[in-house]
């Protein structure tokens, strides 16, 4: 199935870098955030099937599951939800250091462009990847499970630790705390449709205080017996 | 075949793209945006060593690093409506001062 001629499997690298490539100048210069993100999704994409001519087909279909998919849709979401202007062109600052930059940036690529000159020579030379099971879901979820569980468990308090974290930031003002007694000072008073007071199984201690008093205004109940009608109905 | 360093060197250049956006960029989502990038040009390089050498830890690796993508995804952007919400505006110039 992979047995591809070595001019098909270079055209393909080609193709699908030039497309992650462009995309992700693309993704720089556009100024408009949400053009900015579908051509991320281009990047992503292109990667997806980068990874698929590398055997990985797991990782491909992961790709574009969670990060075309499911964080990109949330980047778009945020974008229309705070309806973001374009950028505003500044003048460039301290035009001065653009020289060294350059030069800089000269330095970086002789480096990398001598490193993967010795990675050539020595021990990375270019072995074909041969066929086997590696990048398949069965090999990756028992690579996952057994050597890897204790990462994988971390990683799970991780994403508990985020999904608190978001919640606590988005939050909107002050968030009504759990009505526990002594928390609330005053507490509301829960009706249901036609205007009377309602208990819910689960409802807050405040709330069972609120309709005992609601009781009482109505005669219902006499003050003293009010604790215990108010255990009954729970 | 293709030999490694392709993978490499296309990695390098897309890591190299998502550093110089989030330099450039004034827009906290855009900013954002390239740190996915830098993210994503590091898992190639996990996906091209596994695949060459046949280990299978350089996916599981992947795997990690997306699930911190995603955790990241989910605190940034909630930073993001916190600071959008303080002041009308993503420029991240205008939140320098680090207080609301």
């Amino acid at each position: 199935m992979w047995n591809l001629l070595p001019s098909v499997s270079q055209l393909l690298f080609v193709l699908f870098g030039a497309m992650a490539l462009g995309c992700a100048v693309a993704m720089v210069a556009q100024r408009n955030p949400l053009y900015s993100a579908i051509s991320l999704v281009g990047v992503f994409v292109s990667l997806a099937c980068l990874y698929l001519t590398l055997q990985a087909p797991f990782i491909a279909a992961i790709q574009v599951i969670v990060y075309a998919g499911a964080i990109m849709v949330l980047v778009v979401f945020v974008i229309m939800l705070l309806n973001v202007e374009e950028e505003v062109r500044r003048p460039v600052r301290l035009r001065s250091l653009i020289p060294v930059g350059v030069l800089l940036a000269a330095v970086l690529v002789g480096e990398a462009a001598f490193m993967l000159q010795i990675g050539d020579s020595a021990a990375l030379a270019p072995t074909a990847p041969a066929a086997s099971d590696v990048g398949l879901t069965a090999s990756i979820g028992t690579g996952m499970f057994t050597k890897y569980l204790l990462p994988f468990e971390v990683t799970s308090v991780l994403i508990l630790m985020a999904l608190v974290g978001a919640i606590t930031l988005a939050r909107q003002g002050r968030t009504p705390l759990f009505a526990a007694p002594g928390n609330v000072t005053e507490e509301p008073a829960v009706l249901t449709e036609g205007g009377e007071l309602a208990l819910k199984p689960g409802d807050t201690a405040a709330t069972g205080r609120a309709y005992a008093r609601e009781q009482i205004r109505g005669g219902d109940a006499a003050a003293p017996s009010a604790p215990a009608r108010e255990e009954d109905e729970r | 075949m293709i030999p490694l360093t392709w993978y490499l060197a296309l990695s390098a250049v897309l890591f190299t793209i998502g550093v110089v956006g989030v330099i450039v960029k004034r827009n906290a989502i855009q900013m954002f945006m390239c740190i996915e990038l830098m993210l994503n040009a590091v898992n190639l390089t996990f996906v091209a060593f596994s695949s060459y050498f046949g280990d299978v830890t350089g996916q599981l690796f992947v795997f990690i690093v997306m699930t911190v993508a995603a955790a990241e995804a989910a605190v940034g952007l909630g930073i993001i409506i916190a600071i959008f919400r303080n002041r009308e505006s993503l420029d991240v110039d205008d939140a320098s001062i680090l207080r609301l």
